[in-house]
């Protein structure tokens, strides 16, 4: 892999959907030692530590993405821990991220590393690296302390996960170490391993949020665990991201290695899994299908299956000269 | 050589061309040197190719003649007459002045649009690709290539050519030359002259009556340096000369632009005069009518005419393309004797007695164009129609909807939670027993080419490396060519006139041609390298389609009786 200069920032943005991977578990319960949820948390952990063994320059950041926040795995916040831990706002997030985020640099964590992160664990008595020892406990922590403190408070019953939200802070940190590594030229690409199913109410966030990276010029890659995504489908694609959905969880690592690891130059040179056709049709106002062809509101732009004589959006009533059909071209909808 | 069926209309002999001594002969059509020793032209340039002749400077001790081509070569001729310098000047002049004459009569336009056509084909490189396909194949002539292709909307070309503003100095710029006995040589150029014509039209006019039924081009420029026209003090008093028209116009044309200035209320012209500081401290008064006054008053009024004139160009050329074309070429004048009257002189100011005076701009709205300024004017309030949107929500929802097909109860989202809680609590990470050796198998079998996940989409990256580049070169070129002809095709649909309907025809005669002598060679090698996926497919669609719309035109136009 060439060594770029700047080294590679990889935002991973890991779905931990409880209801997702709760019926995984129960699915899975016969054989405890197969457990699925276990398995790809552990492949996530080792591909980080791939990420950052590859360049000495490479950076890392994991985030969580939860049915009701987005929380920061690593680099760990400092202040955040100190702090009312649950409903920490993703904003401060980022901003306190400002201040922690110099300490886990691994110059500075040699001196200062255990001693932050070390809480009783056996972090530098086994001779891993410190780097990668303290990458490994922050988010062991920080993913135990989300999610056993959290879903003590579950009044609203969520099973979609926000990834639109986790996506924004992704694109903010990533903003933020652009702005400080400008001379490097750091390249940033933000990798989603997606369990759930999309969330409908979350679509005009998230195609913002994707419209930024492509903006940015960050890469979006989805590696699926579960069902196909259509909202990630069409983000990868206009980002210029690999877009795969596994068949065999139990190998994610595999795959993860396989695809996602290599950055951007490098893929070029590789033969990966072809592009998928990405279906880009809208979905129409009223029973939101899936439409070919369909009538659109001229002042308001809503998308109609069918011909109706008023907006049902925006009220306006139109003149029917003739036939319908004339009176409103047929259009075709590009999305 | 057919040389001897021409006219010689001069030759000249010790002429050097690459150091070699030999003899120039000037033909009705052509120009050509032969060296001493042989009896063939080892030089032969048609006056067509020829784009300018160049001269050497009077000081240098050559005295030569250089011919530019219109293609960039060049060739340069020592005139080397043993009988001195005069006499190599003299040899040097006719030929000048023979080409001077003959050069203009095949300074054909034709030329010029060759010399375009040909810049336009080596700056587009697909342009020349398509030429070369379509025209050097005979598939089109080159002139429906031109009329019909080439002449898509001109981008890269800047639109009309901006022209060359005059300067103020330009007259001033003519160095005349003194041969240091009575007579001075005006140097003059086509830039020159165009300049004094675009400054002066009366001069314009002038030549134009004149020349060369009356005068020659060099006679006029004679007479007109000479005249008192351009002399800074005139003297009207000489009827006959001809430029005393030109005199009394310019009067005119002064005291219209004095009247356009006294219409501005803003200005008072009348407020300015003449009066020189340094006579009497700026106290005494002025004899004003002393004759030297009244000279410089006048020449003053000169400068004023020749400034407005010069900047009034600059109005003309934007509307008024048509710019005399004068050969190229430097146009010497002989030498002319010019006596210089310096006694002071009045114009004569009383041709300006009819004027039609327009009206008076008015004073009003001249003061509110000074006082007022478009950009400190407040905003106009539009009214504007208001968007009433009734549910907002819709925009913000995706498409989907239709695969939430599953529903979950609160107890079966409690129970997975539960579990998942359990699962985070209990997990301890094994990192070196992540992946068993078999699934890594299994799963670099599936993203090896030819695995689950490799499937679709495979021709596109393969195709680029399985066909061989030629061919690919050869599609594309076919392709473009294809799709040219069958724009044109479309282009004369619907068919509403005599002109269209011929074009259609011969567009269809066009595509068969393409296709025979094009295509199917083109199909012919492709198949001899036996692709398994079908190249030339979407080149047949596009034929068929176009076959078949027009099998429909000409089904209607038979059987309608007439077209639609």
């Amino acid at each position: 892999m060439a060594a770029e200069e700047g080294g590679c920032l990889l935002v991973v943005i890991v779905d931990t959907n409880p209801v997702w991977w709760g019926e995984n578990c129960m699915q899975t319960e016969s054989g405890v030692d197969e457990n699925q949820l276990h398995k790809c948390l552990d492949s996530i952990m080792v591909f980080c530590n791939s990420h950052l063994m590859l360049n000495s320059e490479n950076k890392l950041a994991v985030l969580a993405s939860h049915t009701d926040q987005s929380k920061f795995l690593y680099p760990k916040a400092e202040s955040a821990t100190a702090a009312a831990p649950p409903s920490v706002e993703p904003r401060e997030d980022v901003i306190s991220m400002a201040t922690g985020e110099e300490s886990n640099d691994s110059m500075f964590s040699r001196t200062n590393g255990p001693g932050s992160c070390g809480e009783g664990k056996q972090t530098s008595s086994d001779g891993r690296h410190e780097l990668l020892a303290q990458l490994d406990d922050s988010l062991i922590d920080q993913l135990k302390e989300m999610i056993l403190n959290d879903s003590s408070q579950d009044n609203i019953l969520r099973a979609e996960t926000m990834l639109a939200g986790a996506l924004a802070l992704a694109l903010c940190y990533i903003h933020r170490m652009m702005k400080e590594h400008t001379k490097q030229g750091l390249k940033s690409r933000i990798l989603v391993i997606k369990a759930g199913e999309d969330s409908a109410s979350q679509y005009l966030p998230f195609m913002n949020a994707v419209f930024t990276a492509q903006k940015l010029n960050v890469p979006i890659d989805a590696c699926l665990l579960g069902k196909d995504s259509g909202l990630l489908q069409q983000g990868s694609d206009i980002t210029g991201g690999i877009y795969l959905q596994i068949p065999n969880p139990m190998g994610l690592l595999q795959y993860l290695l396989w695809v996602f690891l290599p950055d951007a130059d490098t893929r070029e040179k590789l033969v990966l899994p072809p592009r998928v056709q990405v279906d880009y049709r809208a979905a129409c106002f009223c029973h939101r299908n899936l439409i070919d062809i369909g009538y659109v509101c001229s002042v308001c732009l809503s998308i109609f299956c069918h011909f109706s004589p008023i907006c049902s959006t925006c009220q306006t009533t139109f003149k029917i000269m003739g036939r319908p059909g004339k009176a409103k071209k047929r259009k075709l909808l590009p999305k | 050589m057919a040389a001897s069926s021409e006219s010689v209309l001069l030759y000249i002999s010790n002429v050097r061309c690459k150091k070699v001594e030999g003899t120039l002969y000037i033909f009705e059509t052509r120009m050509a040197w032969q060296q001493s020793s042989k009896d063939i032209f080892s030089i032969s340039h048609n006056y067509a190719d020829i784009k300018m002749q160049k001269i050497s400077p009077e000081g240098k001790s050559k005295v030569q003649l250089q011919i530019v081509l219109h293609d960039g070569g060049s060739t340069t001729f020592h005139f080397n007459n043993p009988e001195g310098e005069q006499a190599q000047r003299k040899d040097r002049n006719e030929v000048k002045e023979l080409l001077i004459q003959l050069l203009p009569r095949f300074k054909l336009k034709v030329n010029k649009e060759l010399e375009e056509k040909n810049r336009k084909l080596q700056e587009d490189p697909e342009l020349f690709k398509l030429y070369m396909d379509l025209v050097v194949s005979q598939v089109l002539t080159a002139d429906e290539f031109w009329a019909n292709i080439a002449n898509k909307p001109d981008t890269g070309g800047g639109g009309a050519p901006q022209s060359v503003g005059v300067s103020g100095a330009f007259l001033a710029d003519v160095k005349p030359q003194s041969d240091g006995v009575n007579a001075i040589t005006y140097n003059l150029t086509t830039d020159i002259i165009e300049s004094i014509f675009k400054t002066y039209p009366a001069v314009k006019k002038k030549h134009l009556e004149n020349v060369p039924h009356k005068l020659s081009e060099s006679e006029f420029w004679t007479r007109f340096f000479q005249s008192h026209y351009f002399h800074r003090d005139r003297l009207t008093a000489g009827n006959k000369d001809l430029f005393s028209e030109c005199a009394k116009s310019d009067d005119q044309d002064l005291l219209a632009e004095a009247w356009k200035v006294s219409e501005n209320p803003l200005v008072d012209i009348a407020n300015f005069y003449d009066d020189p500081e340094d006579e009497g401290y700026g106290g005494a008064a002025v004899d004003k009518t002393s004759t030297t006054h009244q000279v410089n008053q006048n020449m003053i009024r000169r400068f004023n005419h020749h400034s407005t004139m010069v900047l009034k160009t600059a109005d003309d050329s934007a509307g008024n393309k048509s710019t005399p074309s004068v050969s190229n070429g430097n146009t010497t004048l002989p030498a002319a004797a010019i006596s210089e009257a310096s006694n002071g002189s009045f114009a004569d100011d009383s041709s300006c007695s009819s004027w039609v005076v327009e009206p008076p701009a008015n004073k009003r709205s001249k003061l509110i164009e000074k006082l007022e300024y478009d950009d400190l004017e407040g905003e106009e309030t539009r009214r504007t129609a208001r968007l009433n949107l009734v549910k907002r929500d819709r925009y913000y929802h995706g498409p989907m909807t239709l695969q939430r097909a599953e529903y979950r109860s609160n107890d079966e989202i409690i129970a997975s939670l539960q579990a998942f809680t359990d699962a985070i609590a209990a997990w301890q990470p094994a990192l070196p027993e992540v992946l068993p050796s078999s699934i890594a198998v299994g799963v670099m079998g599936e993203l090896s080419p030819g695995g689950v996940l490799m499937q679709g989409g495979t021709t596109d990256a393969l195709l680029n490396q399985m066909v061989s580049q030629p061919i690919q070169k050869d599609m594309k070129a076919i392709y473009i060519s294809l799709c040219e002809l069958l724009r044109h095709f479309y282009a004369c649909f619907p068919v509403t006139s005599k002109a269209l309907e011929e074009k259609v025809v011969k567009m269809k005669g066009t595509l068969d041609r393409f296709h025979m002598v094009k295509m199917r060679p083109f199909q012919e090698s492709v198949m001899r390298q036996h692709y398994t996926v079908n190249l030339t497919g979407h080149l047949d669609e596009m034929l068929q389609a176009a076959y078949k719309k027009y099998e429909a035109w000409e089904a209607k136009k038979t059987g309608g009786g007439r077209p639609r």
